[in-house]
């Protein structure tokens, strides 16, 4: 059986704590903040400075790292080379080989790229890392965001890991019937394709059964809703998402003043 | 007064080609423990959903009949409505889990949330409930890491936490442990004694034997015998039909062609019964 | 010739759960075990050892020559076939057909020999007429005999069935009992999990108890199930002819119909 069905690490730190729309407030205010400043290292300090040692506070630094780097640098490696390569333009020649050249230009023109993807990537799973999903429903259906909506939400920030423990649960019951799913690179690959098939129509049942499930629970009963867990709103949090909206603010208006 | 009344009843999945229930008439008194028998696919699943309103809501296909639960047609209510009154804790038990909470102590909660029950109340209810499910110890696990005969005590514990009006419950116990079989039963009879309805699909006729105030026999569809459970179970017609019958009752019909079962006594059906029946045999 | 050896094993699940702690046994070729016990005693997490799914945290199973902790789950598999509790964790292909032919297409038998499996699985579990259907649009009842089915065409010398009558009327029941039956008489060893003690009584020659992670009895059926006393440790009761004959006075442990039957007519 799957153990969970999200990234989140049930952990107590200050960053736990904080109200989850702070929390995404801070992931949403760090994106737009990276795309729109007119300083070319914002992103860069915003993942050095921001990101990052949130992940520390937050005590998840460990899994943060790890997942960042199965995820982000092939992602992101990606990307830096292909616009490296192909970006026209560009005065200063760094070198060339074949039909390509690579000019100092496209590489920090890549490198922009590359990191505000990084940020805005990385702030999520720092977010996913350190908020249980229910919470984040909960607080947002108490603002009144309708229910089926919220968990809308909840189930598109699950589909990931619920994915990976329904392959996980595949994976099992093949190699118990003889399939060879480890060892060299070309078996890994071979038990890739009867995967996708269960995985994809598994997947669909599952999201069905649980429909049933949640309706067999009240989910979608009129009544207004109540919550286990009182979920904190300090003054601290407001605070901070006023803070945040200012950063912001302030940044669009770089933006607009630098042109 | 009937809680639940289904008139002439008939029911047929979209894309089948028979109705998996045809005239159905079917009434239970508030307080009464009722269990359902019958072979697979005979069925009983479709009754439960009828009752506590997934057919029609969830489940699309022909509704023929009215179905009345706690004085409301299911029809003219939506879906949570009808949960409320009639709470269904579903055949398979290992995926009636919400996804949306981490700890069996939430999931258990989750449906008092969604009734809007105010927080200390919760709390007090599910805690109490996580005793008497002896689940009190998987309180803080997640509710993914579990036995099967675990995760089903938490489905059911899910369902009655509710207080539903009418306990709807499809095989509650087809993963448990045979004491905590019993122990169930217990629980579900106690809770009819305080004025809950129990419609309970159940194969262990021993317990149904013993705790259930009615038995109603189900086949391809239709109602084939309903009554006292000593009644029912030894009606011959189950015999013939792929119901199931205890070990009791097979062996005294066994006995009593071998002379060993007092001719002209009803077969037994618990345990008590065996005991006296044979020992007048033998006397 | 697959005999089960277990060497004081442990398995505790990530996040803390002491599953098991400390087995010791040894199942021999052509053995028919039936294991019981409470829920969450571990009897799943136990046989989940046997085909390598889960990894001892302590201790060691062997299956033959074959050291479970060093072998991949799909070489196991052409020795020991599980049948799992839910079937929907076992079940992935789009059709019954398709789901009985994977195992013995992974073992490589000759596609002949590999027919003649699935036709005799198919058959054993009276699903033919079913092979055409998605596993996933058949009733929870039907499912578990597909799964079943995917596992009988894997023609392995060991087969475990962990709650295989669950939900099940007494035909159906009847044909799972056929097919131990059936695999009795070819010599293979069955282990059946099972909370259906009757069932259990009537079918399996030996009985192990497991209660919280450890093994409580372990003999004969006769032996076992009728210590009621020890057996209500793990929530277990004896067979309602066991309880029936202890009621009775009678000496002998009731474990079937007949047994009943030949001591009442002794007295008389
Ligand atoms: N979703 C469905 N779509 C079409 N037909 C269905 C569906 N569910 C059940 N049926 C059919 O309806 C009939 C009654 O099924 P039902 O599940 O109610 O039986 P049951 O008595 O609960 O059986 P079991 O003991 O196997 O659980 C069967 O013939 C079954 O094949
Ligand atoms: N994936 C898992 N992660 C963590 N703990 C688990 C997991 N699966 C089972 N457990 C725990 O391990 C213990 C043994 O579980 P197991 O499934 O082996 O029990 P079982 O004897 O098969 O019970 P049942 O009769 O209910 O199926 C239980 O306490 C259970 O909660
Ligand atoms: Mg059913
Ligand atoms: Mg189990």
């Amino acid at each position: 059986m799957p153990e969970k069905l999200s990234f989140y690490i049930q952990r107590s730190s200050a960053f736990h704590s904080l109200n989850p729309l702070t929390k995404l407030g801070l992931v949403f205010a760090f994106i737009v903040i990276a795309y729109t400043s007119p300083f070319y290292w914002t992103a860069t300090v915003i993942f050095g400075l921001g990101v990052l040692p949130l992940a520390f506070v937050g005590r998840v630094q460990r899994e943060f790292l790890l997942a960042a780097l199965r995820l982000l640098v092939p992602v992101t490696g990606f990307i830096f080379i292909m616009q490296s390569l192909f970006l026209p333009g560009g005065e200063r020649e760094l070198f060339h080989f074949w039909v390509f050249r690579v000019t100092v230009e496209s590489v920090a023109q890549a490198y922009l790229t590359v990191s505000r993807i990084f940020v805005m990537i990385s702030a999520f799973i720092l977010f996913l890392l350190t908020t249980h999903p229910s919470a984040l429903m909960t607080d947002l259906t108490r603002r009144g965001l309708p229910g089926t909506f919220a968990y809308v939400i909840i189930s598109t920030l699950q589909i990931i890991p619920q994915m990976q423990s329904k392959a996980q649960t595949i994976i099992a019951a093949q190699r118990s019937r003889g399939m060879e799913t480890g060892g060299s690179l070309a078996n890994r690959v071979r038990a890739l394709v009867p995967l996708v098939g269960p995985l994809v129509f598994g997947s669909l049942v599952e999201v069905e059964e649980r429909a049933i499930a949640i309706e067999a629970r009240g989910f979608t009963s009129r009544l207004k809703k109540t919550s286990l867990y009182e979920i904190a709103d300090t003054r601290l949090d407001r605070g901070l998402r006023w803070f945040l909206l200012g950063l912001v603010v302030l940044s669009v208006a770089a933006r607009v003043l630098a042109g | 007064m009937s809680i639940v009344e289904l008139r002439n009843v008939t029911y047929q999945y979209p894309f089948s080609e028979r109705p998996a229930l045809e005239g159905i008439d079917l009434r239970i008194d508030e307080g009464e423990f009722v269990a359902v028998i019958g072979p697979n696919g005979a069925g009983k699943s479709s009754l439960c959903y009828t009752v506590s309103g997934f057919i029609p809501h969830f489940f699309k296909g022909e509704l023929q009949g009215s179905v009345v639960v706690g004085g409301v047609e299911t029809r003219q209510s939506t879906l949570a409505e009808c949960v409320r009154r009639a709470g269904l804790a579903f055949q398979n038990p290992f995926n009636q889990i919400s996804g949306a909470k981490y700890t069996v102590f939430e999931e258990i909660a989750f449906g008092l949330e969604n009734l809007g029950v105010p927080r200390e109340e919760m709390r007090a209810r599910v805690e109490r409930m996580l005793e008497r499910a002896g689940i009190a110890d998987l309180a803080g696990r997640s509710p993914y890491a579990l036995s099967g005969g675990q995760q089903q005590r938490v489905a059911l514990a899910s369902i009655l936490v509710m207080e539903p009006q009418v306990l709807v419950l499809d095989e509650p116990t087809s993963q448990m442990d045979p004491i905590g079989t019993r122990e169930v039963f217990g629980m579900i009879k106690e809770l009819a004694g305080r004025g809950l309805t129990v419609l309970m699909v159940e194969h262990k006729v021993e317990w149904v034997a013993a705790f259930a105030d009615r038995v109603v026999a189900l086949d391809g569809g239709h109602v084939i015998a309903q009554g006292r459970p000593e009644e029912v179970l030894t009606d011959p017609l189950l015999a013939e039909r792929n119901f199931g019958l205890s070990r009791y009752t097979l062996a005294a019909r066994a006995a009593l062609q071998a002379g060993l079962w007092p001719a002209g006594r009803r077969l037994p059906v618990t345990l008590e019964e065996a005991v006296e029946g044979f020992k007048a045999a033998a006397a | 010739m697959t005999d089960i050896r277990v060497k004081d094993l442990h398995h505790v699940y990530p996040g803390g759960v002491a599953a098991l702690q400390g087995i010791s046994l040894e199942i021999r070729s052509g053995e028919q075990v039936g294991i019981v016990g409470q829920n969450g005693a571990g009897k799943t997490t136990l046989v989940k050892h046997f085909n390598g799914l889960l990894q001892p945290t302590r201790g060691e199973v062997w299956v033959d020559e074959l050291d479970t902790r060093k072998v991949s789950v799909a070489k196991l598999a052409a020795r020991v076939g599980y049948v799992f509790q839910n079937p929907d964790e076992q079940l992935f292909c789009k059709t019954v057909g398709e789901e009985v032919a994977f195992g013995p297409r992974n073992l490589g038998f000759a596609p002949e020999k590999a027919e003649a499996l699935c036709k005799e699985a198919l058959e054993l579990t009276e699903i033919g007429d079913r092979a055409g259907a998605n596993p996933y649009d058949l009733s929870p009842t039907w499912r578990k005999m597909v799964a079943l089915a995917s596992i009988l065409s894997m023609d392995t010398p060991v087969v475990i069935f962990d709650e295989p009558t669950t939900g099940q009327d007494p035909a159906s029941v009847a044909r799972i009992a056929r097919v131990v039956a059936a695999l009795r008489a070819k010599g293979k060893t069955v282990i059946t999990i099972t909370h259906d003690i009757d069932f259990c009584a009537e079918n399996f020659a030996r009985v192990i108890a497991l209660s919280q992670g450890r093994v409580l009895l372990d003999g004969p059926a006769a032996e076992v199930l009728g210590q009621a006393e020890t057996l209500a440790q793990t929530y277990v009761e004896p067979p309602q002819l066991t309880r029936l004959g202890q009621r009775l006075g009678l000496k002998r442990t009731i474990l079937t119909q007949e047994d009943l039957l030949a001591e009442l007519g002794k007295k008389q």
